[in-house]
C-alpha cells in the first residue's frame, strides 16, 4: 500500500469521526474539524483557481501566443477591483453593468424557452394527442407516466397550484375547493422532496461509514479502530473537565 | 409522565446510535435485496449501449467531495460503460472545488480499463464561468478549453479529433450536486446545440429534475446512491452503490418506523390530554 494511501486514511478517519462526535454534542474536536474544513476547501480553491484563470488562460497565452485582445477582458475585471478604493469605486459599475447585462441576455430568453414554454408544452401535449385521426383515445394506466390519466393528473396539479398561488380573488366555494386541490399536490411534492432528501442523506452516511469500514482494514494500520478509540477517550475527557469546571456566569 | 411522553422527549442520541446501527449493520452483514431498474436510468444506459464504437462522450463532472458518496459511484459506472462501448469519452468539470476528484476519478476508471490518455479519453479540467463555458464549448471547444488538464494543447489531442464543438459530441451526461449542472447543460448546452443528454444528480435534487424527464427534454436521470446501484447493475459490475442498498432499505424502513412512531405517540398523547 502507497505511503500517501495510508496517510490518507488515516487523515480522512480521523475528521469524519471528528465531525461525528457533534452527533454526541457541540466539542471543541468537531469544530477543529468544522473549520479545517473551511480552511482547506477556500484554500484550494483559491489555488486552483489562480493557477486556471491567472497563470493558464492570461499569462501564459499573452506572454507566449501574444494575445493581446485576453487584455480587454482582463481591464473589465480589474475595474471589479475599484470597488475597494473610495474615490474610484464608480468605475467598478461599468464591470458589474457588462456582468449583469451579458447574464440577463444569456439566461433569460434560454431560460423561459427551457422552463417555462417547454414545459407548458408538456403539460398541454397529452391532453391533445387524446384526440387523433382514429377518434378519442384514453389510457388509464397509473404506472405509465405517459398515460392520458396521468396527463389529466398533471393537468389538474399544475392548474390548482397556480390558482393556489393567486390571491386576488377570495378562496371560497369552488376557489376554495381548486385552493385546497392544490395544498393537497403541494404537499405531496414536499413529501417527495423530502423522502428524496432522506435518501440522500443516509447515501451520505453509508459513504462515510463504507470508508470507516474500509479504513478498518490492517493494510491502512486500522485507523478506524484506534482513531474511534481516540476520539472517545477525548470526548470522555472533554465532557470530564467540562462537569469540573464551574459555569461561566458571565 | 406517561409513556407517550417520555417516547416524545426521548434523547436524539438514542436515535442517532438507532440509525446507525442500521446503517453499519447491513454494511457489515449484506443481505443483497433485490434492486429493480427503473424506466430513468434505463433510458442513460440504453443510449449509451445504443452508440456506435468510437462515438464521442462527454461527462461533465459538476460536483465536489461533498457529493462524493451519492455521485461517485454513478461516474464510475457510467465510465465503465463508456470505456466497455469504446467510446471516445471527453471528461471535464464545472466545478472548481471538484477538478482534483474528477481527475483522480477518472485516471482510476481508465487504468482500470486499460484506456490511454489523449487517445481514448481526455480529461479538460476546470473553466471558469459555468453556463458561458457551455456557451463557448457549444461554439468552439478549443477556445473553452485551449489545453486539457495536463496542460496539453487540446488542438493536439488524437480524441478531439474532428470534435470542434459540442454539436459534435454524441451523448452527454451531466453528474450535478447543483449548480452549474444539470439544467444549465440543458439550457445552454442542449437546448442551443441540439445533443442528446442525460442526466445524473444527488438525491435531493432529483424531484426538481423529473419535470425535465418527463417533458423529454433529458432522456434518463440516475438520481443518488439508488440510481448509481441501478447502474451498476445494469452493467454487471456491482460496486460501493450497489453494497449500500441494503443499509439504504434499513435506514429507510427505520424512519418510517419512527415517523409512524412519532404520530401515534403524539395522538394518543393529545387523547390523554382531552
Amino acid at each position: 500500500m502507497p505511503l500517501e494511501m495510508i496517510v490518507g486514511a488515516w487523515v480522512a478517519t480521523g475528521l469524519t469521526l471528528l465531525i461525528f462526535s457533534f452527533l454526541y454534542k457541540d466539542n471543541p474536536l468537531f469544530k477543529l474539524a468544522e473549520h479545517l474544513y473551511v480552511g482547506v476547501s477556500v484554500g484550494y480553491v483559491i489555488v486552483k483557481t489562480y493557477d486556471t484563470v491567472i497563470v493558464h488562460l492570461v499569462v501564459k497565452p499573452i506572454v507566449e501566443n501574444g494575445e493581446i485582445a485576453l487584455l480587454i477582458p482582463v481591464a473589465i475585471g480589474m475595474l471589479m477591483l475599484t470597488r475597494y478604493v473610495p474615490k474610484a469605486a464608480w468605475m467598478s459599475r461599468y464591470a458589474f453593468a457588462f456582468i449583469v447585462g451579458m447574464g440577463a441576455g444569456l439566461a433569460i430568453p434560454r431560460t423561459v424557452s427551457s422552463f417555462i414554454l417547454k414545459q407548458v408544452e408538456d403539460t398541454i401535449r397529452p391532453l391533445l394527442s387524446m384526440t387523433g385521426s382514429d377518434g378519442v383515445t384514453f389510457s388509464m394506466n397509473l404506472l405509465n407516466p405517459a398515460s392520458h390519466l396521468n396527463a389529466i393528473i398533471i393537468f389538474i396539479g399544475v392548474s390548482s397550484v397556480l390558482f393556489y398561488f393567486f390571491f386576488s380573488i377570495e378562496h371560497s366555494g369552488v376557489g376554495k375547493a381548486v385552493a385546497r386541490t392544490g395544498i393537497l399536490f403541494l404537499m405531496i411534492s414536499f413529501g417527495a422532496g423530502f423522502g428524496y432528501t432522506v435518501m440522500a442523506r443516509m447515501s451520505l452516511l453509508i459513504g462515510r461509514l463504507t470508508d470507516l469500514i474500509e479504513f478498518s482494514d490492517t493494510s491502512y494500520g486500522r485507523p478506524t479502530v484506534w482513531l474511534s478509540l481516540l476520539t472517545v477517550g477525548a470526548l470522555f475527557l472533554l465532557a470530564r473537565r467540562g462537569r469540573e469546571q464551574p459555569p461561566d456566569i458571565h | 409522565m406517561t409513556f407517550s411522553e417520555k417516547m416524545l422527549k426521548i434523547d436524539r442520541r438514542i436515535i442517532f446510535l438507532m440509525i446507525g446501527l442500521c446503517t453499519l449493520l447491513p454494511l457489515l452483514y449484506p443481505v443483497g435485496l433485490p434492486i429493480k431498474t427503473s424506466s430513468e436510468v434505463r433510458g442513460v444506459y440504453d443510449h449509451i449501449e445504443s452508440l456506435p464504437e468510437g462515438s464521442v462522450f462527454l461527462l461533465s463532472i459538476d460536483f465536489d467531495p461533498a457529493s462524493k458518496p451519492e455521485l461517485y459511484p454513478q461516474a464510475i459506472a457510467l465510465l465503465r460503460h463508456a470505456f466497455k462501448k469504446n467510446l471516445h469519452v471527453i471528461t471535464m468539470t464545472l466545478w472548481v472545488s471538484g477538478t482534483g476528484m474528477a481527475d483522480q476519478l477518472v485516471t482510476q476508471v481508465a487504468k482500470e480499463m486499460g484506456k490511454e490518455n489523449g487517445t481514448d479519453y481526455t480529461f479538460l479540467g476546470w473553466s471558469p464561468g459555468g453556463q458561458a463555458v457551455i456557451i463557448n464549448m457549444g461554439q468552439d471547444l478549443y477556445s473553452a478549453y485551449p489545453s486539457d488538464y495536463r496542460g496539453k494543447p487540446t488542438k493536439e489531442l488524437p480524441i478531439l479529433e474532428g470534435v470542434r464543438s459540442l454539436k459534435d459530441v454524441g451523448y452527454m451526461v451531466s453528474l450535478g450536486a447543483g449548480r452549474p449542472g444539470v439544467e444549465e447543460w440543458y439550457v445552454f448546452g442542449k437546448d442551443k446545440y441540439k445533443f442528446e443528454m442525460g442526466g445524473g444528480c444527488t438525491g435531493v435534487m432529483a424531484p426538481g429534475l423529473y419535470p425535465l424527464l418527463r417533458s423529454g427534454q433529458i432522456n434518463g436521470l440516475i438520481g443518488g446512491l439508488r440510481g448509481a446501484a441501478e447502474y451498476e447493475n445494469l452493467i454487471g459490475q456491482k460496486g460501493k452503490a450497489v453494497a449500500g442498498m441494503d443499509a439504504q432499505s434499513a435506514t429507510h424502513l427505520a424512519i418510517i418506523a419512527l415517523v409512524i412512531m412519532c404520530n401515534l405517540f403524539y395522538f394518543s398523547l393529545r387523547q390523554q390530554k382531552g
